[in-house]
């Protein structure tokens, strides 16, 4: 079996509810209480967040604006506490050292996700964890620059990169097994180009590669690079999604430019020991999925383009999302020749 | 005239709203103190601090933040000089002279210069950074990539290379040393696992921090232990004398040379303030003629990293505002502290919100003058510190150390990470190793392995790659040079 198939046949459930062009009027989860008393005064002190990565990137970002909703909503405490390194590992590990009384939860990203696909050893975030939601789902697009005059658009940039004999550069976090090499690699496949990723594991150097012309192109998620976007400085000539959403109507989605394989997400949410007590568990998840919808943190959503595709996911939904990506994550890298444990 | 008028108007901003007075003399303050409690960085008031200033104006907001960068990189430098204990890692080479000149009774000399070179490199910074953002920006991200960024590192290896230690050969050893302890952990470009002996907390690296607080301030104790065993033990006079205006002046070659090292690093994205105190240092030894005397109480020592550290301050405000990207973790707060008000840095801030960005750049040249005020002040009391006696001031700096090197990540293996550097560091030192040569091992070994991986795919893994990029080559063969130069005098010059 090919590599594309295995990619259309994985993620193609979940993928069909991240719609584009879908708007949402009203607000996923709208239909919950709007207060919930705690089981026996739970809780009763401030909450521990644990986030496995600093507090200026996208981890950190979100995890500030949900515990910032999450206190609005119900005026308890969340002490954020970060602890990175390891692309999410320490962070893991840390948390799952803690007492599970419900006490503390943690945010991750879908690294968890791969990381137990490769390796399953590692905890895997749907089973050993409860997801409480995910609160972000966006996808990826490929940028150039605005002023670049080699390429102007999808078609003309796969033809110069062709050109170049495996010579063109593209910027991303392309480490062993992340979402943007396994993309990198169904899109080189799709069209035949060899194109040299380079590896930036923090944003500024990435996008500075970027503007300063060291890189041809980044893989990057649009949230990301809003600023770019806005300055006129970056503009995308590919959206890694099957249609093309509202926010970029003009770009080529995977169906416009020919591309056959479905596409993987970035996803970040939040996550409480599978061991803590049920009614404790049942507060959370009104709370974090509640506060998904506090005005604050869509604001927050909205302004890094999180609102393109439906970012909410309820437990089950979580569950479904984490356990279909964690088969085809395995799939890919069963083709790939990775050692998958 | 356009600057100057608007550098007026931003001072008039800045000070005539008694609220942005409070906040600016606030995070003047918080900047100092944070900055010098090691681990309890400005980094750690910053993340404090960020969600209250969702509360704030714009202005105040990003204000604040860079009034406690400004000021955060000069306050460690306290604690380097008297304690041996680095405040931040770009304070780490203040140490290698600031601590010495302490024990020989210059405590107030060392912390001195330090203040007026420290707000003299911010100061010209902040100049340059008003008169020049957006071109030296632009020319900054084109001209260095990661090559560029790799052989200045191999530069600032070579040179390092006699930093600190009774022989070449043991500087070298030295580094190598902080080298090897710095691919511990996830490759940072294909994220391979490396000597993590199966213990996830190992996959995060070793942090250079509790290394530093290890090889500096826990080895230090144990060799005043055995001193005070010994009976060779002299508590350091207490002096409180300012450096003279004549023994400052002497300064101006190292203070010019480290404000054009801490700015040009400072502009780099991801590289900051850490490599320009780093380079600072190293550049002053290879210039020198009494290079042995460096890291036995030199001024210029001090002189050289503090001016380049706060130097760097600046710079690394311009690929912030003129592009959008931050140099390091407390210029990407700033980036929160802008979206929390739905704004982005970048070339618009320029367009949408000049009056904020003259208000920013005026609070910046402020705060680096008031480091000579409250600095001055900080030194006729702080100094006092060194009048407690060693068997009451050692538990103090091991307690200190300890919560700074858990603080980082909160993880204790952390601590256990410190007191095996102090002890290594203890023995190492005795043998005439060079401790500042594995901590600079340590902080470039792990930007020059990244930047070095990413040159080589860049130039599709082709050595010559490196010929068609003139400054690469140019900072590689200066690299070069020096090293066999260092390699001649090892043999064939005799010691001095």
């Amino acid at each position: 079996m090919n590599f594309t198939k295995y990619l259309t046949s994985g993620l193609l459930a979940c993928g069909m509810t991240l719609v584009s062009n879908v708007s949402f009027a009203a607000c996923a989860t709208d239909s919950l209480p709007n207060s919930l008393a705690g089981p026996n005064g739970f809780p009763e002190r401030a909450l521990t967040m644990i986030v496995p990565y600093g507090p200026a990137g996208g981890s950190g970002q979100v995890a500030q604006a949900m515990a910032q909703a999450v206190t609005e909503l119900t005026e308890v405490s969340i002490n954020r506490d970060h602890k990175p390194g390891g692309s999410g590992t320490v962070g893991m590990t840390a948390y799952m050292a803690l007492p599970s009384d419900g006490y503390s939860v943690l945010e991750h990203i879908d690294d968890a996700s791969s990381a137990h696909a490769l390796d399953s050893s590692k905890p895997n975030p749907a089973s050993d964890l409860i997801p409480l939601v995910i609160s972000q789902i966006t996808f990826s697009q490929i940028f150039i620059r605005t002023n670049e005059d080699r390429f102007t658009d999808w078609n003309s940039f796969v033809e110069w990169v062709k050109a170049q004999n495996g010579k063109a550069t593209i910027a991303n976090v392309s480490k062993e097994g992340s979402m943007e090499r396994v993309t990198m690699k169904a899109i080189s496949d799709a069209t035949g180009i060899s194109i040299q990723q380079i590896s930036f594991d923090k944003g500024a150097p990435r996008y500075g590669a970027l503007a300063g012309g060291q890189v041809d192109a980044l893989f990057e998620q649009p949230g990301d690079v809003r600023k770019f976007l806005d300055a006129g400085t970056f503009k995308p000539i590919l959206t890694i999604l099957p249609e093309a959403p509202s926010a970029f109507p003009d770009v080529p989605a995977l169906s416009d430019a020919g591309l056959d394989f479905e596409p993987l997400y970035r996803f970040r949410g939040f996550y409480v020991h599978k061991d803590a007590p049920a009614d404790r568990v049942e507060w959370l998840q009104w709370a974090f999925q509640k506060a998904y919808c506090e005005q604050s943190y869509q604001d927050f959503n909205k302004s890094k383009f999180m609102h393109l595709i439906e970012s909410f996911r309820d437990t089950e939904g979580a569950r479904s999302l984490i356990s279909t990506t964690i088969d085809q994550y395995r799939n890919v890298y069963k083709e790939m020749g990775l050692d998958v444990k | 005239m356009d600057t100057l008028n608007n550098f007026i108007n931003g001072t008039i901003a800045l000070f005539g709203d008694p609220l942005g007075v409070l906040i600016f003399f606030g995070g003047v303050i918080g900047g100092m103190l944070f900055g010098a409690i090691p681990g309890v960085s400005m980094l750690t008031l910053a993340a404090i601090l960020l969600p209250f200033t969702a509360h704030l104006s714009p202005e105040h907001g990003i204000m604040l933040f860079s009034v406690i960068y400004c000021t955060g990189v000069y306050g460690g430098a306290i604690t380097a000089i008297l304690f041996n204990i680095p405040g931040s890692p770009e304070n780490a080479p203040t140490a290698f002279d600031g601590y010495p000149m302490t024990q020989k009774g210059q405590a107030g000399k060392a912390v001195g210069a330090a203040v007026m070179c420290s707000a003299i490199g911010g100061t010209v910074s902040a100049v340059i950074m008003m008169i020049a953002t957006a071109p030296i920006a632009s020319w900054a991200i084109s001209a260095f990539g990661p090559p560029e960024i790799f052989a200045l590192v191999f530069f600032g290896l070579a040179v390092a290379s006699s930093v600190g230690a009774r022989t070449f050969w043991k500087g070298w050893l030295s580094i190598l040393l902080g080298l090897l302890i710095a691919v511990v952990g996830l490759d940072p470009v294909g994220g391979i696992e490396r000597w993590d002996f199966g213990m996830p907390y190992l996959l995060a690296g070793i942090h250079f921090i509790p290394t530093i607080l290890g090889f500096f301030a826990v080895s230090e104790v144990l060799i005043q232990v055995e001193k005070k065993a010994k009976g060779s033990y002299k508590a350091p006079k207490l002096s409180v004398d300012f450096p003279s205006l004549a023994e400052l002046f002497s300064q101006k070659i190292a203070v010019i040379r480290s404000i054009i090292i801490g700015f040009f690093c400072g502009i780099l994205p991801g590289i900051g303030a850490t490599l320009a105190a780093f380079m600072g240092y190293n550049e002053a030894v290879r210039w020198s003629k009494d290079r042995k005397e460096f890291g036995t109480g030199k001024m210029e020592g001090v002189v050289s990293s503090e001016t380049a550290n706060n130097a760097a301050t600046g710079a690394a405000m311009i690929p912030l505002l003129a592009l959008g990207l931050p140099g390091g973790a407390l210029t990407a707060m700033m980036v929160g502290v802008f979206q929390m008000h739905d704004m982005e840095p970048g070339p618009l801030v320029f367009l949408n919100s000049a009056d904020l960005v003259w208000v920013v750049f005026s609070a910046m040249f402020f705060a680096n003058l008031s480091i000579l005020l409250i600095g001055y002040l900080e030194t006729k009391t702080i100094i006092n510190l060194l009048r407690i006696p060693f068997q009451f001031l050692a538990p103090l700096i091991l307690l200190l150390a300890t919560v700074g090197a858990y603080a980082v990540r909160g993880l204790p293996i952390d601590i256990v990470v410190m007191f095996v550097a102090g002890i290594v560091g203890f023995f190492l030192r005795r043998s005439g190793y060079s401790v500042a040569g594995i901590v600079l091992g340590l902080i470039l070994g792990r930007i020059g392995e990244q930047t070095f991986a990413q040159a080589m795919q860049m130039l599709h893994f082709e050595w010559l790659g490196f010929i068609s990029r003139p400054i690469a080559l140019t900072l590689i063969i200066a690299g070069i040079l020096t090293l066999f130069s260092s390699i001649y005098s090892s043999f064939f010059k005799k010691p001095t």
